[in-house]
């Protein structure tokens, strides 16, 4: 059955799957490399101090200087001003207009990367926060005081940012996917979700406080900042210094929510990665059960594409739950709570990876276009040519398929040895004793290779 | 007593793996050798059938793979053809409907009359999936797969 319509409008070259031998290798390596880190476990934890040092007074005066943090945040606010009206105002063409590729391919997937290399970069040119702290401010000269907020329900966490992401994803590849393609969703559709989501963050921010609904609610920061953690470079008391990589992700999953807010992140990749591989004949059959209920075409595909990503996301939640489960049932193991938010964090660089592993080749080929044709011509109707470039295009000779290949697994692997060595460290936190710490790692090991696995396993099917 | 267990588990570990990858290897090599296009299930109607309507004729001894589009849908469904990198890419389609034959990535794009038909020849020098649409319409007729 091909009647679904499966296009990506900004893929115009899909990848192709992984061929088996890869499949087996990367496996292979996975296995191997999962029982070696066992058999060397260290025993003391290494990574739940940061080791944080300074860097040089001068580039913090620099980088925090009012000055600077306006003009970084009016730059935010700008580029998403040019998004809103592009998408608005310019072409229907997905892949000639400059809001879905910089909002779903520059910014979506190109922060993650940055935040990992740079930092929490986001931080700085978030244009809700920018808005937020200007109206702060503002209202603080004029009534004499600091505006008064309305207590956060600490209970509430990260939750709102973990429905959040849900919901960008879904808008992107279920909402969107219904219109023909996937990131097919019409620019214009975009701007409005782009407008309605920044009445919401900054009505949110006027009730809980700015710095408040960025730490909690806040859809872009809560992700791009999780992925911030797991790099080297941070700030602490409003100074940027270098810590050990990896370390700042240990405290991350503090607050409640958080493990959602992964498990999030590594259903809604696997869905879209699946969704043209691995789930592509299961959808097709209950998309035809569904379609005698008479609800049209689009509606039909929306409802079963979101019951396949709400069953993703179901899916990963009890693989991690099955994990955590198996670690609380050992003789003197941490109750399940303190073990489902201890190891969360472990789960950010399979979310990484993921990213990586199924948004690579798309990136290298949508990024030509966004610092080419998309730049000079904004709204894609031809009549302007701002930089001199807009009659460039995309080269899809940059990348072999072979390049591709051993990126993706290469990512997988990288990230499932990351989980692993953050998961061995947290456990050599919580048990008191080593041995039953590396005997309790048994289940997150299982959990991880299930992960990386299945990772691998939707790239051999990928566009099958 | 738990080093022999860690032990024992790698042991297991790399002869299943061993035998996964022994097993997949030698599948490949049989497998995935074939340049040319296979139709997946669906309908691709050699072009000329040479051999049986006259010998006389000099048609090329490669069947070129149609894909036939009724009421601006291809027959059979979608068209999948399989090359390796560097293979000559051949097929035509013919259509009942007017459109515009567009192959992504390649991004070629040729008009074709309804009742008429149009063929495409290039060299496959990007690997990949790809697809081929009428643009007018969205809609899909042939997925495009270049093996490297």
């Amino acid at each position: 059955m091909t009647f679904l319509p499966f296009a990506h409008a900004l893929a115009a070259r899909q990848d192709l799957p992984i061929p088996a031998w890869l499949f087996a290798w990367g496996a292979s390596i996975v296995l191997i490399a999962s029982f070696f880190a066992l058999s060397i476990a260290w025993r003391e934890p290494r990574f739940e101090d940061e080791r944080w040092r300074a860097l040089g007074a001068g580039v913090s005066r620099a980088l925090f200087h009012p000055a600077m943090q306006g003009l970084c945040g009016l730059f935010g606010v700008f580029l998403l001003g040019v998004s809103v009206y592009a998408g608005l105002r310019g072409t229907e063409a997905p892949d000639r207009n400059f809001a879905l590729t910089f909002l779903f391919v520059t910014v979506w997937l190109g922060v993650p990367v940055l935040s990992v290399v740079f930092g929490n970069v986001f931080r700085l040119f978030n244009p809700w926060r920018a808005v937020g702290r200007a109206a702060g401010a503002g209202i603080s000269a004029l009534a004499g005081q600091r505006p008064a907020h309305l207590a956060y329900p600490a209970a509430l966490g990260r939750w709102p940012a973990a429905a959040g992401l849900v919901a960008v994803v879904w808008l992107e590849v279920v909402y969107g996917a219904s219109g023909g393609v996937a990131v097919g969703l019409s620019p214009d559709t975009a701007a409005v979700a782009a407008l309605v989501y920044s009445a919401y963050t900054l009505a949110m921010m006027a009730l809980f406080g700015t710095e408040r609904w960025c730490e909690t609610g806040e859809v872009f920061s809560v992700y791009f900042g999780m992925f911030s953690r797991l790099g080297f470079l941070g700030v602490r008391d409003g100074r940027l210094g270098v810590r050990r990589p990896l370390s700042a992700a240990t405290r991350w999953a503090a607050m409640p929510g958080s493990a959602a807010v992964v498990i999030a992140s590594i259903g809604t990749t696997s869905f879209d990665g699946a969704q043209e591989g691995a789930f592509q004949g299961a959808i097709e059959s209950v998309f035809e059960r569904l379609a005698d209920a008479g609800l049209g075409l689009s509606a039909t595909l929306r409802l079963t594409d979101t019951i396949f990503i709400l069953l993703t996301l179901a899916g990963v939640a009890l693989v991690y739950a099955v994990g955590v489960r198996g670690m609380a049932s050992g003789r003197g193991a941490p109750p399940f709570r303190t073990l489902w938010t201890g190891f969360a964090h472990t789960l950010i660089p399979i979310a990484f990876a993921y990213l990586v592993a199924h948004y690579f080749s798309l990136f290298v080929f949508q990024e030509q276009a966004q610092f080419t044709y998309l730049l000079s011509d904004p709204l894609g109707t031809g009549t302007t040519n701002l930089f001199g470039t807009a009659s460039g295009g995309i080269d899809f000779t940059v990348l072999s398929a072979n390049a591709i290949w051993y990126v993706q697994v290469g990512a997988l692997v990288v990230g499932h040895v990351v989980g692993l060595t953050l998961a061995h460290d947290r456990a050599t936190a919580l048990w008191g004793d080593y041995r039953m710490a590396a005997r309790s790692q048994y289940w997150m090991l299982a959990v991880m290779v299930t992960f990386t696995c299945f990772g691998l396993y939707l790239l051999s099917v990928a566009n099958g | 007593m738990r080093s022999n267990v860690v032990r024992v588990l790698v042991g297991v570990a790399l002869i299943a793996a061993a035998i996964v990858l022994l097993i997949v290897l030698k599948d490949t090599d049989n497998g995935t050798n074939g340049g040319s296009e296979k139709s997946a299930g669906k309908s691709v109607e050699p072009a000329s059938k040479a051999g049986e309507e006259g010998a006389g004729k000099k048609e090329r001894a490669q069947a070129v793979p149609t894909i036939v589009i009724k009421n601006g849908k291809p027959v059979g469904g979608v068209v999948e053809l399989t090359y390796n990198a560097g293979d000559q890419v051949r097929f035509r389609v013919e259509s009942d409907v007017t459109d515009e034959i567009h192959v992504h990535g390649y991004d070629l794009m040729k008009d074709v009359e309804a009742g008429g038909s149009v063929s495409f020849a290039f060299s496959a020098t990007i690997e990949g999936v790809f697809e081929g649409e009428l643009e007018d319409r969205g809609e899909q007729i042939l997925e495009l797969r270049v093996n490297p």
